[in-house]
């Protein structure tokens, strides 16, 4: 089968402001003032795996691409280290950016290419709502049977076990209807099952 | 929010307080134990009371870094934790970078917004709990740098020429504002290490990240994060650190647990013990070690301790 | 000094001042031709070349001394420095110090300053290590290496990274400005970087470059097509020592992957800044300045800054040789202009 050849570029004219000014008002970043020097991505410690640099993210947000900027890989694995905001000449949050790109794609469903990582923060809060706090041993092991991988930890959950790391038992708080009523109140928590 | 970037120690606590609350970290208080410990003793050396209050809850800053939420939920656990702090009318003080930015930045927010800390105010106040922002939040690694004297006068360990690395971590640092250094090339750790008497080593990777970032060690160990760690760790080795400070559970984790998975992974030899800056001063001012709780370091460092001569028992 | 006669008081011998006073002396009027240091000169002293014709700036500085005590009506005062002034009937009634503590006080009718820019302290951006490692320097710190290198003197480097923009452009740790002339002398020192070590590696840093002159877009081509330096586009994040060498990180943002390159010094292209001086005397003579120090235009006039108050060259923004000289001579203009008129 021969490759897709079709002549596709960016239409520019199909480029209006919202999420710049979606982003501007949400996150409190105007991507405006980003001159494109490339300072974020030289630090970036996972640079070199991201598939959009830092750089190439607020240029996403230039471009109003929001479909890519909430199924690129790099939303997921950013260590929100902050190297980039500290050293960028206009002081552009760019893990700002990704924390709420994250939670749009989690609220909208979009594809990711991390299934797995948005399955661990959900297990987390669910977690918190479930206990109170987040019960280690709980999201281990739902994390690893979901991610079809049951026994990942195994030897290491034994050795912890033994040395009396975790215990089967008691692992709320006291007050954990506190909690979940906290919880419930924030508007998020619905999208958490 | 403070305008300039720097500020000295003494701009930062311009008065030393006889008491602060010590805000407790999940990481720090469950995985070493001994940090906690350090801080205290550190706290009691240097004549500040530390109160803690088993109601505090987890500060919720890691979920920022994980977030997949909106903030409202810990906009509310942020105001209650500190609301608590404020009730005994103390500055809190935290030893984790974590709680650190997750307090400070979300107690920013409530401050500079009206209608977020009134809504918080609503959620927590049906348990009898309001933040009015009387609390100031600290890293206890300013306190330190701020009696920086005070410490080198008490050391009666000195150790000996140890060959120390420190770990900034990212985020008291990432603050960028009225912090006590930059991040392009901190220093405070180091001149605490030669008050106490140990050589600071700049190794190549001194200020990389650790990679851990709440669950991305978890999610992605192998993939990203082992690699990165393994960075890390070779350009301290390479340096010849022997001993390595973090101000930070989470990096403290990261840098200390993985060292025997990387030595298994890359065929590495790396033994860099790594502990607190507190239990390193604590050491210093002649804390037992056996108070230190080392027996929580997965990267053993007795030799370390042999070394300086204060070894378990003493 | 005849007081008969109109006088004008330059302050700063650089080039600007230099021309400033050769145009008002030329014309026939008394001038005073203050500088503080031992000799005239000023920033142009200390290049090693020039753009965009590779010239030797020193011809030009010692063409324009031997022009100034051919006319006779300029009084050149080296080692000097204007301490007080008060306004008088005429003008000024200033009051300049030498070096060995000897005061001269002057009744004059109008002043330029002209005391130039200088760089930015760039010790601030931690991540480049200026003040830390002994071979990240500034450019004009590297203008004497060139020169060193030239007579002979100093290790023939194995790579040379050019940083452009630092402290330039940026809002966070900097100035929002651009200097305007970094583009094109950081050009001109890599390009002769080349030209003394031919195998020498030399790497330029860039964001942008900006060439807005006669003959300086095709000195740059030259620079790269030419004479081989690597321009590569991207805003390095950081310098690591590493073997003995300098790592430099950065992103080169034309392909967009992360990029490191090890070399043996690093120059800063730093923001250009008024001096120190310029401060106070702005005070002195009721001259505004902006939020960064330097000198402001009154509306429609070319050099005003206020009543009999004119100022030429680097203390009012950043600019090339030929730029300092030309403003030295629209300041000398309007003091022509005020003086003929009185």
């Amino acid at each position: 089968m021969d490759a897709d050849t079709t002549y596709r570029p960016l239409f520019l004219n199909h480029i209006d402001d919202s999420l710049r000014t979606e982003i501007k008002r949400n996150c409190s970043v105007d991507v405006e003032l980003c001159m494109e020097c490339g300072k974020c991505s030289g630090g970036c410690p996972n640079g070199h795996v991201f598939d959009y640099t830092p750089r190439k993210i607020v240029q996403l947000v230039k471009l109003g691409d929001r479909q890519t900027l909430m199924t690129m890989d790099a939303l997921w694995i950013c260590l929100s280290c902050q190297a980039c905001v500290d050293r960028c000449p206009s002081g552009i949050d760019i893990p700002a950016i990704l924390d709420y790109m994250r939670e749009k794609a989690c609220r909208t469903g979009a594809k990711t290419s991390r299934p797995l990582v948005r399955l661990f923060h959900e297990l987390v809060l669910s977690s918190i709502r479930g206990h109170g706090r987040v019960s280690e041993l709980d999201v281990a092991l739902k994390y690893n049977w979901k991610a079809g991988q049951p026994f990942k930890d195994a030897r290491l959950g034994m050795r912890m076990l033994f040395k009396g790391k975790f215990r089967f038992y008691g692992n709320g708080v006291k007050q954990r209807a506190e909690v979940r009523r906290l919880f419930e109140k924030s508007v998020i928590a619905k999208d958490v099952s | 929010m403070q305008t300039k970037r720097v500020i000295n120690p003494g701009e930062r606590i311009p008065r030393v307080p006889e008491a602060v609350f010590l805000f407790r970290s999940c990481t720090g208080s469950l995985e070493y134990p001994g940090t906690e410990s350090a801080v205290k003793e550190t706290l009691k050396f240097l004549g500040v009371e530390a109160v803690t209050d088993p109601d505090q809850t987890c500060c919720s800053g890691f979920l920022q870094a994980c977030s997949a939420y909106k903030p409202e939920f810990c906009l509310a656990v942020t105001a209650r934790n500190l609301a608590i702090a404020e009730k005994k009318g103390l500055d809190t003080y935290t030893f984790c970078n974590g709680c650190y930015t997750g307090l400070s930045e979300f107690s920013h927010t409530l401050l500079s917004h009206q209608d977020q800390r009134a809504a918080a105010n609503e959620l927590i106040g049906r348990w009898g709990y309001r933040y009015e922002g009387r609390t100031a939040v600290y890293h206890v690694q300013e306190m330190w740098y701020r009696l920086k004297e005070r410490i080198a006068e008490g050391v009666v360990r000195p150790l000996k020429g140890l060959r120390v690395a420190a770990h900034y971590g990212c985020h008291y640092l990432s603050a960028q504002y009225g912090i006590l250094d930059d991040a392009g090339y901190p220093t405070f750790h180091e001149e605490l290490f030669e008050a106490l008497g140990a050589t600071p080593v700049f190794y190549k990777e001194r200020q990389l990240c650790c990679g851990y970032s709440v669950g991305r060690g978890f999610t992605h160990k192998e993939a990203i994060v082992q690699p990165h760690l393994h960075k890390k760790i070779k350009s301290a080795a390479v340096a010849g650190v022997q001993l390595m400070t973090t101000v930070c559970p989470g990096c403290n984790v990261a840098l200390d647990r993985e060292q025997p998975n990387l030595n298994r992974l890359y065929g590495e030899e790396f033994h860099i013990p790594v502990i607190d800056l507190a239990q390193l001063i604590a050491l210093a001012l002649g804390v037992p070690a056996s108070k230190l709780g080392f027996a929580a370091n997965t990267t053993s460092l007795d030799h370390v301790l042999k070394k300086l001569n204060c070894d378990k028992g003493s | 000094m005849t007081k008969a006669g109109k006088t004008a008081l330059i302050i700063g011998g650089g080039v600007a001042g230099m021309e400033a006073a050769l145009r008002i002396g030329q014309a026939g009027f008394d001038c005073v031709l203050a500088e503080k240091e031992e000799v005239l000169g000023g920033t142009v002293l200390q290049l090693s070349s020039s753009f965009p014709r590779w010239e030797n700036p020193l011809e030009l500085v010692e063409e324009r001394i031997s022009q100034l005590k051919l006319c006779g009506r300029i009084k050149i005062m080296t080692a000097t420095s204007a301490i007080e002034s008060r306004v008088s009937k005429h003008g000024y009634s200033v009051t300049l110090q030498s070096r060995n503590g000897e005061t001269t006080n002057l009744d004059i009718d109008a002043v330029v300053l002209a005391t130039g820019f200088g760089m930015m302290d760039v010790s601030v951006y931690g991540e480049y290590g200026y003040g830390i490692y002994p071979e990240v320097v500034n450019s004009l710190e590297f203008e004497a290496r060139i020169k060193a290198w030239s007579a002979g003197l100093g290790k023939v480097p194995e790579g040379v990274a050019f940083f452009k923009c630092v402290g330039s452009r940026d809002r966070s740790k900097g100035y929002p400005y651009c200097s305007k002339i970094c583009c094109m002398y950081t050009a001109k020192q890599a390009g002769l970087v080349k030209d003394m070590f031919p195998y020498t590696k030399v790497y330029v840093f860039y964001m942008d470059y900006r060439a807005a002159g006669k003959c300086y877009e095709e000195f740059v081509r030259e620079v790269i097509e030419k004479k081989h330096v690597t321009y590569v586009r991207g805003r390095p994040a950081k310098i690591l020592p590493e073997g003995g060498k300098l790592l430099v990180r950065a992103e080169d943002t034309l392909i967009g992957i992360p990029i490191e390159v090890s070399v043996d010094i690093v120059v800063l292209a730093s923001a250009a800044v008024p001096r120190r001086e310029t401060g106070p005397l702005a005070e002195m003579f009721g001259a505004k300045a902006d939020k960064y120090g330097f000198l402001e235009r009154q509306r429609f006039s070319l050099a005003k800054a206020s009543d009999r108050v004119f100022f030429a060259g680097g203390c009012g923004f950043p600019l090339e040789t030929l730029a300092a000289q030309q403003e030295g001579a629209s300041a000398a203009a309007e003091v022509i202009e005020l003086f003929a008129h009185e």
